[in-house]
């Protein structure tokens, strides 16, 4: 549970975004930025910020005036070459081709397609929890939560089973070469470039022979411009282990973390009805969300709150900011999984519910709504009531615990607990 | 022999799939119900677009007819 945040008044400089503090606890900024300047120009880091939880949704469902990607008036948008994978289908911002490389893969993340993997989720959940399950304590960021999506995917590209845990392995070797830099990003581009070694001939063996597979699916799309590139190939295969692994890894790890330390007396709930867990994961997004912000670019004007931000400016839809708006939610500070307010069930890509509640920002809303929501739900449901199921009155190992962080919150970067250790009975 | 596209609001759940992908033929309403912008469609692209509205709507509330 939280105390009420303390108000720091309209004085905010923008320095304060590079801090570890805020790394760390950025609600009290967020505050800050809600209450004091609900359109505010860090001209520092040379961008415009809201806050807002109608703002931002505001700001997601108005395509004619935020782009994805940087608006180019008179062509295609710009790849650039700063990444570290290759270009991705974000960056087709809100054109027709986006459109047409989401839905390539976004039906496969949902209805029919989604139940016949949720006897998959469940067999790998099984085997990676066999593998500590006699040792009667486990830390679950290195042996469960980055082990169970990416098995998941690798699964559904059709990566053969026994080749696993090698792609584990450069998973999570580049998963901390991205969010932690330094010593790690050595070891990151090597995992980068062992893994594009191992898929290279995947890719060209698809494309020729492709089966019922993710990855053959993704070779062989027939897009205006005939099939994909190989490197657009890999970006795409890239963007799902990052997006689609790296994301749900994450959101399972919150998910114990706040079950463990934020709300114990919840848990006792969960343990007696694991159908909750939904709930745990809908109140997680809402309340310290994996990804807090998201990026757009104007295509003109807009007027905000008596500011004016100019066309082709830099705007960070702080969407974790937005989750705390005491204007969409009652106690905004407070986790609980039977909060009244917020919309439980699944995600709507539009943000609005029949229920007439307000949901979470955590996806998105509008253009570039997480394609993999409903993935996401239902595996780190599933992931967590197996865990929860096979592990004897679980506890938290240790009575302390330094929270949750991201490496950088306006860089994308995803927020989860470096560790997390739990004690059970064997 | 041109088509129209109807929208049931009781099986709608403002899933938002048909507005997103098609803004050629829907757009959102104040509530989030989608609102058909063409009355009659005589395209064949166009009609193909509401086809695939249809099949895409996870609540299978788009009927083309």
């Amino acid at each position: 549970m939280a105390e009420a945040l303390p108000d720091l008044g309209p004085n905010l400089d923008p320095r304060v975004f590079d801090s570890e503090a805020f790394q760390r606890d950025p609600f009290p900024v967020y505050k800050q930025l809600r209450d004091h300047h609900p359109v505010f120009h860090d001209r520092f880091h040379n961008r415009w910020i809201l806050s807002r939880y109608w703002d931002v949704d505001a700001a997601f469902q108005d395509n004619g005036s935020f782009d994805r990607a940087m608006y180019k008036p008179d062509g295609p948008y710009d790849f650039g070459s700063r990444h570290v994978f290759g270009p991705n289908i974000l960056e087709y911002g809100n054109s027709d081709e986006h459109r047409r490389l989401r839905n390539i893969v976004a039906g496969q993340f949902v209805g029919q397609k989604l139940n016949d993997f949720l006897p998959m989720i469940d067999r790998i959940s099984q085997e990676v929890i066999e593998r500590f399950i006699d040792d009667g304590e486990v830390e679950i960021v290195s042996q469960f939560s980055s082990q169970v999506p990416i098995r998941v995917i690798s699964n559904m590209l059709g990566l053969p089973r026994e080749d696993e845990d090698t792609f584990v392995g450069w998973y999570q070797d580049l998963i901390a070469g991205l969010g932690f830099g330094g010593e790690y990003l050595a070891r990151g581009l090597k995992a980068r470039n062992d893994m594009w070694d191992y898929i290279d001939p995947m890719i060209a063996e698809r494309r020729t022979n492709p089966g019922e597979d993710l990855l053959s699916r993704i070779c062989t799309a027939e897009l205006a411009g005939g099939r994909m590139s190989v490197e657009e190939v890999k970006g795409f295969v890239a963007l799902l282990l990052a997006a689609g692994g790296d994301t749900t890894d994450k959101a399972i790890a919150n998910m114990w973390y706040h079950m463990m330390y934020t709300r114990p007396d919840q848990f006792a709930d969960v343990r007696d009805e694991p159908a909750l867990w939904e709930n745990v994961f809908t109140e997680m997004m809402r309340y310290d969300p994996v990804v807090h912000a998201q990026f757009r670019y104007t295509t003109r004007e807009v007027a905000m709150h008596g500011e004016v931000i100019p066309e082709r400016a830099g705007v960070i839809l702080y969407l974790g900011a937005g989750n705390r708006d005491e204007r969409a939610f009652k106690d905004p500070d407070v986790f609980d999984i039977h909060r009244d307010d917020l919309h439980m069930g699944r995600e709507n890509r539009s943000g609005r519910y029949k229920d007439g509640k307000n949901g979470h920002l955590g996806f998105g809303i509008g253009q570039h709504f997480c394609m993999g929501y409903a993935m996401a739900r239902q595996e780190s449901a599933i992931a967590c009531t197996m865990l929860a199921r096979g592990l004897k009155n679980v506890r938290p190992k240790f009575a302390e615990h330094d929270g949750i962080i991201a490496p950088s919150i306006d860089s994308g970067g995803f927020r989860a607990p470096r560790e997390l250790w739990l004690e059970f009975d064997r | 022999m041109s088509k129209t596209v109807t929208v049931d609001r009781d099986k709608c759940y403002m899933s938002g799939e048909c507005y997103y992908n098609h803004p050629e033929l829907f757009r959102m309403d104040e509530d989030g119900y989608p609102v058909v912008l063409v009355g009659k469609i005589e395209d064949a692209a166009l009609e193909q677009h509401a086809r695939e509205a249809a099949e895409v709507c996870p609540a299978a509330a788009i009927r083309l007819s």
